[in-house]
């Protein structure tokens, strides 16, 4: 269990993080979702006792993190967002040297560094320098060594930064395979992964929380603007404005056609549109393909919330989203498990 | 106290995989043979016992000096490297303290310099082999070196503490070494008896003719056991601090 209470630090007077207060329960995986710069890396600093806060408590497996802080560590496996290991060591030598630095005992070491070099495939590296490894593999290093004295909190700080697909598969794999033994609170910036691995999202903007819940429970308190997606065949000008006039539509854009016509459109708020849309593209005597509702996604609700002090226009917010989504999406071939 | 002991035998191992530990082996033991060398020569008269050549090799002001660049490029790594690479924080949210770590990896470079020192205790056996040789005044020469050894790496491990550049951590601990090591030699022209007095504590050369000539004195063991924790302790201060910056 980890426990955050009213945390707060500020760096020359800014607020960096400006009490937060948040709650993990054991197995369970918690989401720690921002922008650059919101606070996410400065708050697991501070959980895991590196930075002093300025103002709150931490509480780790029931133990406080400032009052007590070398029985608290004992509990805790921490991945920092800026990796660094000892490029001299071999990753065998390296994770006995943590296991002893985090008080496995002497006739379990073995056995714990072996577990946890397997758990995270790096079997085939383990008498390697650590300088000489790839990224993805060091990571993987890290995250062992995380582990290796099977804490009750992990602080996972972008786990999957610099692992390539596949690799990235199976990290998301092995996080989701830790939930049964620890409590995990991970923070990214790949929102697909968020829905995958997660059991809770917690947003966190300019040191603050902006939402938490599940991700549908967020994706339900977003979707203000449900859309759906009509596909007609052959090529129609003026299917879009046909569209339009549909009482209710708010909003009507060909989206791209190749031997096809493609529009979005978009409605106010609970109005169901799909019987009139049928009953206008029937009167028109066109030919309906496809008729999808189009649900918020994840990067709609990131980029609405995080974007809304920018004062940025709707259609603008919409765009950036459609831009977030293409940059953060994980190639198809990610879900091949071989 | 396991922990400990992890620090320290990663710090001191971690020098044989770098260069910099067999360039520093090298340069000392010609530096070192070449004193021993030249006094041998220069005290090669019948009426000098072997003894005095040990304790002449033992004060001896350039190797003093020299050894003050080795301890200064010795500890220079311990924090600032850590601090720098960004693996302090690794370290650090491991259930260990700013204390341990300090005082693990002091350990680890003093046990370091030590080892520099093995390859001298060919010196005395040689010295033996031609003459009769005392061996009380030579042990107590090289427990005179360890400590004085301890006091350098302190001060560089302070030093270290203070800044992420290890250039810069190796200028300001050798310019506190030295600094003592001349304030110590000249502090004759000082007015104050008192504080003359006081001062030739940090006369590295007073410390050493004492051990060198057999003499433990308890005063001088308080003063490097005091001053060594003195400067951990500033260590371990600096660090809380500067960890997260």
């Amino acid at each position: 269990m980890l426990e955050v209470q009213n945390l707060a630090k500020s760096f020359y007077g800014a607020a960096a993080v400006d009490g937060v207060s948040f709650r993990v329960e054991d197995g369970e995986i918690l989401g720690f979702l921002g922008p650059n710069g919101a606070g996410k890396t400065t708050t697991m600093r501070m959980i895991t006792g590196f930075l002093p806060p300025t103002a709150g408590t931490v509480t780790l497996a029931g133990l406080d993190v400032l009052a007590r802080p070398l029985e608290a560590k004992r509990h805790l496996g921490y991945l920092p967002e800026t990796l660094a290991l000892y490029p001299e060591m071999r990753v065998r030598e390296y994770m006995t040297y943590r296991a002893e630095l985090c008080g496995v005992p002497r006739r379990e070491t073995k056995a714990r560094v072996d577990e946890a070099i397997g758990k995270c495939f790096v079997d085939d590296v383990a008498t390697k320098p650590i300088g000489n490894l790839s990224k993805g593999y060091r990571q993987r290093v890290g995250l062992a060594a995380a582990l290796v004295h099977k804490p009750r909190v992990l602080v996972l700080d972008e786990p999957t930064v610099g692992l390539d697909p596949r690799q990235i598969v199976k990290v998301r794999e092995l996080i989701r395979d830790l939930k049964k033994d620890h409590t995990i609170l991970l923070s990214t910036h790949i929102l697909p992964e968020v829905e995958l691995v997660c059991d809770r999202i917690l947003i966190i903007d300019k040191g603050k929380i902006v939402a938490q819940g599940t991700s549908e429970t967020l994706r339900q308190e977003m979707s203000q603007h449900p859309g759906l997606v009509v596909v007609l065949k052959g090529e129609i000008s003026e299917a879009d404005a046909a569209l339009h006039q549909i009482p209710g539509v708010t909003h009507a854009a060909r989206i791209g056609a190749a031997g096809e016509t493609r529009v979005l459109i978009e409605s106010a708020h609970g109005a169901d549109l799909r019987e009139a849309v049928f009953r206008e593209v029937t009167a028109r005597g066109w030919t309906l393909l496809e008729l999808t509702p189009r649900q918020a996604s994840l990067e709609d609700v990131f980029v609405r919330l995080v974007a809304k002090e920018e004062a940025a226009p709707e259609t603008d917010s919409e765009a950036k989203s459609r831009e977030r989504a293409t940059t953060v999406e994980v190639p198809k071939f990610t879900e091949d498990p071989s | 106290m396991k922990a400990l002991v992890a620090i320290l035998k990663r710090e001191f191992f971690s020098y044989f995989v770098s260069p910099l530990a067999y360039v520093i082996l090298t340069a000392f033991l010609l530096v070192s043979g070449t004193v021993f060398v030249l006094l041998v020569n220069a005290l090669n008269a019948p009426e000098t016992s072997s003894t005095a050549m040990m304790s002449l090799y033992f004060t001896n002001v350039f190797q003093w000096i020299f050894l003050m660049i080795v301890s200064s490029v010795i500890s220079m790594r311990l924090l600032s490297e850590e601090r720098k690479s960004g693996s302090i924080e690794s370290l650090l949210t491991a259930p260990v303290s700013e204390a341990t770590v300090v005082t693990g990896k002091f350990i680890g470079a003093w046990c370091f310099f030590l080892f520099l020192f093995l390859p001298t205790l060919v010196y005395p056996l040689l010295l033996a082999r031609v003459s009769r040789i005392d061996a009380g005044p030579v042990l107590s020469g090289y427990l005179g070196i360890a400590l004085i050894g301890a006091l350098f790496i302190s001060a560089g491990t302070f030093a270290s503490a203070l800044t992420k550049n290890q250039i810069v951590a190796a200028i300001l601990a050798f310019a506190i070494v030295l600094g003592s090591f001349l304030v110590g030699i000249f502090r004759d022209v000082l007015p104050s008896a008192n504080l003359r007095d006081a001062l030739s504590y940090l006369s590295i050369l007073e410390h050493m003719d004492d051990f060198s000539r057999g003499i433990v004195d308890t005063r001088r063991l308080v003063y490097v056991g005091s001053t060594v924790t003195f400067f951990l302790f500033l260590a371990t201060r600096a660090l809380e601090v500067n960890k997260g910056k």
